[in-house]
């Protein structure tokens, strides 16, 4: 099976579990939040995909990392995805469970990372200003990232409005180099 | 004569007989004379003569040998001086050659070193400049770089909350003014 076709095999399978049970925002932003903590946690990936290790092992790493900081279901997910030594692609997975979860609401899924965290009302007009942007109804998922030292960042789909300082300090750099 | 020895004899007989030779012995000494004479003419005097032409002959052979070996080593004298002369001639072209050779050695490795000396040095020129363009290039990128890299530290370090707010507002306004979706 290619893997585009198993990872959305495996997301829709996850999003209609998670429609079942209810509580969608939470669990999806919960998965989606997992997914992009693993995708940048080589080591953590790296553990959870090694099938060296024991099921019942890797399923308490998950265990012990998410515990009760998630709902059970959130947690019920992800040890299942781990379970079928699916962890390599678990970060494609989830967030294609999210694009479905906005899919759902008629909605696209715009990824923001931003340097500091944003308040209620930055996030309503960031969506605003995303949605006349693109002509679509933008759903943000904010990631605080302070590598990016100040601004934000957002990939809704392809395209990408990179409004960073680092970027800003990046091309300033390349100009810089001529 | 006789008349004077017989007018002697006739006024002083005794003593001219002292003197003059008897008659007979007279004659007898002129026959005896005379055949000695002529034996001597007819023996003596041809080998005598014989002898003397042949030693006039030896004498003169032994000249003209004597001329034929002068002239000889007159003659080799002569080869041996001319022989000598072109001896010392090609000796003096050899050294000519030799001298010229030398000197166009001398000018052909003269020239070699120049030339050699002319590319070590732009060789070296070429080396001192791209070293000198890789410092530079080196040195400006390290410039460039160490100018970014202090920019996002004084940057992030001037972020405060209020700028950081700042930002996020101005990117949401910036978004917000864009129509069908952009790459900023």
């Amino acid at each position: 099976m290619a893997t585009d076709e198993l990872v959305h095999g495996y997301a829709e399978a996850l999003f209609k579990v998670v429609q079942a049970e209810g509580d969608v925002d939470r669990v999806e932003d919960e998965l989606y939040r997992f997914g992009k903590l693993l995708e940048s946690n080589h080591e953590l990936k790296q553990v959870l995909s090694d099938q060296s290790i024991d099921h019942s092992q890797r399923v308490k790493v998950v265990e012990e990392l998410l515990g009760d900081k998630v709902s059970p279901h959130t947690q019920g997910l992800v040890t299942f995805i781990v379970a079928q030594d699916r962890a390599r692609q678990l970060p494609q997975i989830l967030e294609e469970v999210s694009k479905l979860a906005a899919e759902a609401r008629q909605h696209v899924l715009a990824e923001v990372r931003s340097a500091t965290p944003l308040d209620d009302d930055q996030r309503r007009r960031l969506a605003d200003a995303l949605s006349k942007a693109t002509g679509k109804k933008v759903e943000v998922k904010v990631l605080v990232d302070p590598s990016l030292i100040g601004g934000i960042h957002a990939k809704i789909g392809d395209t990408v409005i990179d409004g960073s300082v680092k970027h800003r300090l990046e091309q300033l750099k390349e100009k810089v180099r001529g | 004569m006789q008349n004077l020895l017989m007018l002697a004899a006739e006024e002083d007989p005794e003593g001219i007989e002292l003197i003059l030779p008897a008659v007979d012995e007279l004659v007898w000494g002129t026959i005896t004379f005379v055949v000695v004479a002529w034996v001597l003419m007819r023996v003596a005097l041809p080998k005598i003569r014989e002898a003397i032409e042949a030693r006039e002959r030896a004498i003169q052979e032994a000249k003209e040998g004597a001329d034929r070996g002068r002239a000889e080593a007159q003659k080799v004298l002569e080869e041996y001086k001319e022989q000598l002369a072109e001896a010392r001639s090609e000796a003096n072209k050899i050294l000519e050659e030799a001298r010229q050779s030398a000197e166009q050695v001398r000018k052909d490795l003269i020239a070699k070193a120049e030339q050699d000396a002319q590319q070590v040095i732009e060789r070296a020129q070429g080396q001192i400049e791209a070293e000198r363009t890789r410092t530079l290039d080196e040195v400006r990128a390290q410039v460039r770089d160490l100018a970014v890299v202090v920019a996002e530290k004084v940057v992030g370090e001037s972020l405060d909350r209020k700028t950081q707010t700042k930002l996020v507002d101005q990117y949401i306004e910036q978004v917000g003014s864009m129509n069908g979706g952009s790459n900023n």
